[in-house]
Parts: C-alpha cells; structure tokens; sequence
C-alpha cells in the first residue's frame, strides 16, 4: 500500500508539475503586453557615448534606477575629449547608428546641425505622448540652447552643462594690502596684473592654450569681431583695428604676468595655479575657475572671490557655452533614446546631482532659480548660480554674440587664431602683421575648405 | 624538361603558394589603406561635407594648393631640421656611449640594460616624462637652477628652444637603439686588430679612426636610416609638449596633416600632405639603400 500510495503520489505530483509547467509556458507567452506595457523598453540596450565629464560619472550613478524603470540597458562609452570628438565626428559623418545618443559638443554642435547629422528633437518634444508638460523644453536656459538650434529654429539638442566665462581671483588679501579694487574694465585688470605680478611669488593671471576660446571676449570688447555677420557673413575679420588692439592687450598679459610657459599650460595647470594660489586671475569657464571657492582641493578659499570678467570699452561680451545631449540621425533605437535624454535632463536628475553631488553647471533655469540651488551656491555672500544664470543667459538677449562659435567653420578660424598669438606672445611677429597673416590664412583655408566668402 | 627542372618548378610554385597568404594579408592591411589614401588625396573630402568623399571632378587641386601653403612649407622644413638634429644626436652620443660601455665588467652590464630603458617605454610616457621636466613650475630642472641662480626660459613656449627640446627629449628616448646597435657591432672586432696598431704606435683617437670606425660605418648607416625614418613619427613629443607651437615652430607636417584631418575635418587636403611625406620618406630611405649598395659595390 504504502508504495501504491507512494506511487500514487508521484503520479500526481507530476502531472501538477506538467501542468503547472504548461500553465508556465502559456503565461509566459501571453502576458507579454502587460510587461510592455509596464517596461516599453524591456530587452533595449542604448548605446550612448560622450567625452569624460563629471556630470556623466555622477550620472551613471542613477543610470540603474532609470535601467530598473524602463527595462533597458544603457552602455555608456566614455572617452577622452579629443578621442571622443574624432570618434563621433567620423561615426556621424559616415551615417553610422552605433550609437542611440550622443553629446553634442559645442565646437562641433554647429556643423552636425548644418550637415543634417542629428534628429530633430522637435518630434519628440511636441508629441505629448513622448514628452510630458512638466518636462518643459522652454525651461532650459535659453543662451545654452543657441549651439542646437538650426537657422529655422530647430532644436537638435538639450544642454546638460552650461559653461559661463567668469573671472576667479585667488588673492584678495594681497589685492586688499595694496589697496587694489576687483577690475571690472579691462584697464584695471591690467593694473590689477602689474600690481600683483612678483608679490609673494604669485603670478598676475594664468591662461590656457585655447586663445580661440580666451581672446574672443576682449577682441569683442574693443568693438571687433571674428567674422562680419556670422552665421550668415562668415568673411573672416582678424585684421581690423579692434582686434589688433585686443590681441597687444591681452598677449602683453600673458607675456608680462603670466607664469612661465603659460602657451603650454592645460586648462588643468592653469586651475591647479589658480587653486594654489600661484597666479591671482584666471578667467574661464564657471566650471574651471568657482572650484576655488567649492573645491576641497582649493588652498584659496578664503582669499577668493568670483565675479564677472572685466568689460571692454566697447563691449561686455563674456564668452558662454554649453554641451549637449542628441540624437544622430541614423540612430537605431530614436525613441528609447528619447527616453534618456528625458530622464538625464529632467528637472529631478538636475536637482539632485546639485543636491547630492554640488554639480551646479545644469542649465534648468527652474533649477538655478530654486531656493535649493541658491542656498548651495552662494559662498562667501556670492550667489554663483545668479552670476552664472547671467552671463549665460547674455548672448541669447539682443545681439547673439556668440554666434561666432556656431558656425561650422569656426575651428579652421580658431586654429589661426591660436597661432597668430602664439606668435605676438612669443615675439615672433607684432599684433598688426600676425594678424593680417592670420586673416589672410583664414580665408585661404576656408576657400580650400569649400566656404564661399 | 629534365628531373631538376621540373623539380625547381614544382618548388616555384609550392613558394607561391607559401607566400600567397601573406602577400593577401599585407595587401589589406598596407597597400588598401594607401590606395584610399591616394584616392581620397584627389577629392576636396570633408566629414562634414556629404558627397565629398567621391568627387573627383578636380583631382590635382589638393597638390597645387601645397605649394601656396605656407604652413605645410613651413612643416617639411621643421621637419627636415627635426630629423637631421635628431639623428645626428642620436647617432654620434649612441656611438660615444656604445664606445664608453663596451668593456667587461658587471656595472657597466647593469648600465647598459639601465641605458635601454627610454626606448622600451611607451611613446606616451616618455612625452610625459619630458612634459614635467619642461614644465617650470613643478621641474626638478627648473628647481636645482634656480638654486644656483640661474634662471631658465620656458623651453617649450620659447622660440629659441622648442624645437631643440623637441630634439633632446627624441635624442633622450632614441639614442639607446643606436648605442645598441653600435655596441653589438663593437663586440665583433676582433682585439687583434687594435692590439697591432698598438705595437705599431697609434695612438687611441687613431685607433677609432682607422680601426673601430670602418667596422661600424655600416652599422651607423644603417641606425642612421631606420631613425630618419622613425623621427618623421615623433608626433606624441609633439602632440604633448609643444602642440606645434609657438606658433608653428615646432610643427611638423604628420602633426600638421592631423590638424587637417581631425581639427578642421579636410581629410582630402590632409591626404594630399600624407601623400607627399610618404613619397618623401620613401624617396629618402630609397636614397640610402641605394648609397649603401654603392658603397658595397665600391668597397
């Protein structure tokens, strides 16, 4: 009996288990709607790639919570600025889609706009079904969305960093023992420089090797320009008076207060100089110069102010940017991607990378305006985020002087730019004739380049 | 056709067919590449340009721009004194210090293998290396002159001293192949020969002369060739230290044709300036095989 029973029991048990299989089986065909449902995007992998950043590292921090929401996978390919550059460039210009998203830099965001290379996000932002109200594109700070936009108003990317051209000095106290002001015209920063330079082993002011990135503003705030009207006039102007006068100006800086070898300087040396305390002025982007004041790196903090670069006579045209995230144009998986970039830019995510993180370069105005963020961001009685929100926000109201740098062919402009003051700090040639050199080259190189002028 | 014959053919053929795979492989990977570097030299090709990469309606523009470009000029000739002060260097202190290490004993073994050092490291590193070395702020160099006094320019930003910075820290990586080279060659003279002169009187410097140096000459030459070669790629030293600069002092024309191609996207234009760096070097290392079977020859 007892094994008739046994028997018995193990008859049944197997046809429950054959059951309970079958059962297994339907259910696991069926009920795949209600998981689509729930993760639309269950089974995806977004291939995503950018340059190293801060902003992505503290990104991939939450990167599973939105895996986990969605059901995708994100792969995320990091590399470093110029590798990333030449990759993407080469991956988009050739029509590839390995990749779902990309960054838009900004040196490149003009010629991926004009070329066609990237999707219009306009599709996705005005179809309520793919963009919810309370995302809000308009919320984004408006000068960081210039470099996205195509002639027609397009937009093609959404900054998730915004850089804002500000001035950090690391030595108020010696500024204060001799009596010395904060500039706020270029007259006075060269006082300020002589002044400084030499005392207590620290140098004047310290810059960087991207003169096309540094020189801008000043040759603009002596009234000139770079090209006549771009984006629509891109006939070169390096020669005029204007932006000879800028060019003395700011390479007798570099010569006369900046440390020695400063035309090798990285943007790296350049912030360990100024966060040491070895060079009292360095203007640059927020990013770069406010660490003296939030870094835990910075030896300055209690001597360091940040404020507005010094104002030409003509103009204060202090140079912004911004990066971007979009999408190419061939990319397999448009929607998905979407959904990443919505979630990477959200005003949640931004807010809580200023929160938990102190990355404070996002570029919602809703973010930046908040109680929250003004609370973190102001030190020593300076609220950085309305200083930084300001000059920002600068090229987008009236004239848009940073349209210079949207154009596809300002890099091939920049490059000239770099070595005509190269050669006025190092004394080859004088401002006047490495500059009609430098036009005369720009217009050569842009004609080779197939730009009518 | 006779046994041998038909022998030789039978192993002609099986050569062929041995060679045949590698001669595949070496297409692909070096002759394919070339020829698309040809090809794209004669399109206006630009990455953001689309159907550039097969307009071939001005196939000749690219060369005769080359002329009228200063910059690309200006590279041959910073390349030409790059390669020449370079070699030199490396040639004549490699064969000092091959001259200076080839006795027996165990220190001089443990300097040897210390001296290979620099050339066994990544090129990257060494540009590194070089990069603190120069840089005045943190450089032990710039640290011990300024305890004597003696304040140093900024050798990479100067236009005096980049290119020769450039140099010495190419010599500085470089100079243990040609003291390899030379060593290995110094090890087979026979000691009779010396000891001869000895008996007959010459002097040291007259024993290097007429003894040391006709047995190494070739080896020289040959160390001389495989560097002329390799100092047309000295592009990481450059890339790091100098960035072409000041100005385009130290720019040579690889690093000009990568500005090209991957700063201002014109990669037709940077193939043409490829193009004409390849034919130049080849045009360079043909020269010396062809001075070297000369001097077989004459010899």
């Amino acid at each position: 009996m007892a094994r008739n029973r046994s028997t018995d029991v193990t008859v049944v048990s197997r046809r429950k288990l054959l059951q309970a299989g079958a059962a297994a089986l339907g259910a696991s065909a069926f009920p795949l709607p209600a998981i689509a449902q729930a993760k639309p995007y269950a089974g995806v992998t977004l291939h995503g790639a950018s340059f190293q950043h801060r902003f992505f590292t503290l990104l991939q921090n939450y990167i599973p919570e939105f895996e986990q929401q969605t059901g995708m996978k994100v792969d995320l390919q990091l590399s470093a600025f110029p590798v990333y550059n030449q990759q993407a460039n080469l991956e988009l210009s050739s029509g590839g889609s390995a990749y779902d998203f990309v960054n838009v830099t900004f040196i490149l965001a003009a010629r991926w706009v004009a070329a066609g290379l990237l999707a219009n996000l306009d599709e996705f932002t005005s179809d309520p079904n793919l963009t919810p109200a309370e995302w809000n594109p308009k919320d984004f700070v408006d000068g960081a969305q210039v470099p996205y936009r195509d002639a027609k108003g397009a937009t093609y990317g959404y900054s998730w960093e915004g850089g804002a051209m500000l001035m950090g000095l690391s030595r108020m106290d010696l500024m204060e023992k001799k009596g010395l002001q904060i500039p706020k015209t270029f007259t006075e920063l060269q006082q300020v420089c002589a002044a400084i330079n030499g005392t207590d082993n620290v140098n004047g002011i310290v810059s960087f090797q991207l003169h096309h990135w540094c020189l801008p503003p000043y040759i603009q705030g002596f009234g000139g320009t770079i090209f006549r009207n771009p984006p629509a006039d891109i006939m070169p102007t390096l020669n005029t008076p204007q932006a000879i006068e800028a060019v003395e100006f700011y390479a007798n800086l570099l010569k006369n207060y900046a440390p020695k070898g400063v035309l090798t300087y990285t943007e790296d040396q350049a912030r360990q100089s100024l966060l040491t305390g070895r060079s009292n002025i360095f203007i640059h982007s927020s990013s770069w110069v406010t660490p003296i004041l939030l870094s835990g790196e910075s030896k300055v903090k209690d001597t360091s102010r940040v404020v507005r670069m010094p104002a030409g006579p003509v103009h204060d045209h202090p140079a912004s940017n911004s990066q971007g995230l979009g999408i190419p144009k061939n990319a397999k998986n448009k929607k998905a991607a979407w959904e990443f970039i919505k979630w990477a830019l959200s005003p949640e995510i931004s807010m809580r990378l200023v929160k938990e993180h102190g990355h404070s370069s996002v570029c919602r105005r809703s973010v930046i305006g908040s109680e929250e963020y003004r609370k973190l961001n102001t030190v020593n009685g300076q609220d950085l985020g309305a200083l930084y929100l300001e000059v920002l926000e600068l090229p987008a109201k009236g004239e848009n002087y940073m349209a210079y740098r949207t154009v596809r062919e300002f890099p091939i402009v920049g490059d000239v730019i770099n070595k005509a003051v190269e050669q006025v700090v190092t004394g080859q040639l004088s401002a006047s004739a490495a500059l009609s050199a430098a036009q005369e080259q720009a217009v050569a190189n842009l004609r080779r380049a197939g730009s009518a002028l | 056709m006779t046994d041998e014959g038909l022998l030789d053919a039978e192993r002609r053929r099986f050569n062929r067919w041995a060679l045949t795979p590698s001669l595949i492989i070496l297409f692909l990977i070096a002759v394919v590449p070339a020829l698309y570097l040809l090809a794209a030299s004669f399109t206006p090709f630009q990455l953001t340009t689309p159907g550039s990469a097969t307009d071939f309606s001005k196939p000749l523009r690219n060369y005769r721009l080359l002329p009228g470009d200063p910059r690309f000029v200006n590279s041959l000739f910073v390349q030409a004194k790059l390669s020449f002060w370079g070699v030199l260097f490396q040639v004549l202190f490699g064969m000092l210090l091959a001259l200076l290490l080839n006795v027996q004993s165990r220190f001089v073994e443990f300097a040897r293998t210390f001296f290979l050092i620099p050339m066994v490291l990544p090129p990257i590193v060494v540009a590194v290396i070089w990069k603190l070395i120069y840089t005045p702020d943190i450089s032990p160099l710039y640290y011990a002159a300024g305890l004597l006094n003696v304040t140093l320019p900024s050798l990479t930003s100067s236009v005096d001293f980049a290119l020769m910075s450039i140099i010495i820290a190419d010599t500085w990586e470089w100079l243990p192949f040609t003291f390899l080279m030379v060593l290995a060659a110094l090890q087979t003279i026979p000691d009779e020969f010396a000891e001869a002169a000895r008996v007959d009187g010459a002097n040291r410097l007259q024993i290097f002369y007429y003894i040391t140096l006709p047995f190494i000459a070739p080896i020289l030459l040959v160390s001389a060739m495989f560097r002329l070669i390799d100092s047309v790629k000295a592009f990481p030293l450059i890339f790091l230290l100098t960035g072409g600069g000041p100005g385009s002092v130290t720019e040579v024309t690889n690093y000009y044709a990568y500005l090209l191609a991957f700063d201002t996207n014109e990669i037709g234009y940077s193939s043409a300036v490829t193009v004409v760096m390849l034919l130049l070097v080849a045009a360079i290392s043909l020269g010396l095989v062809w001075m070297g079977r000369y001097r077989e020859v004459s010899a």
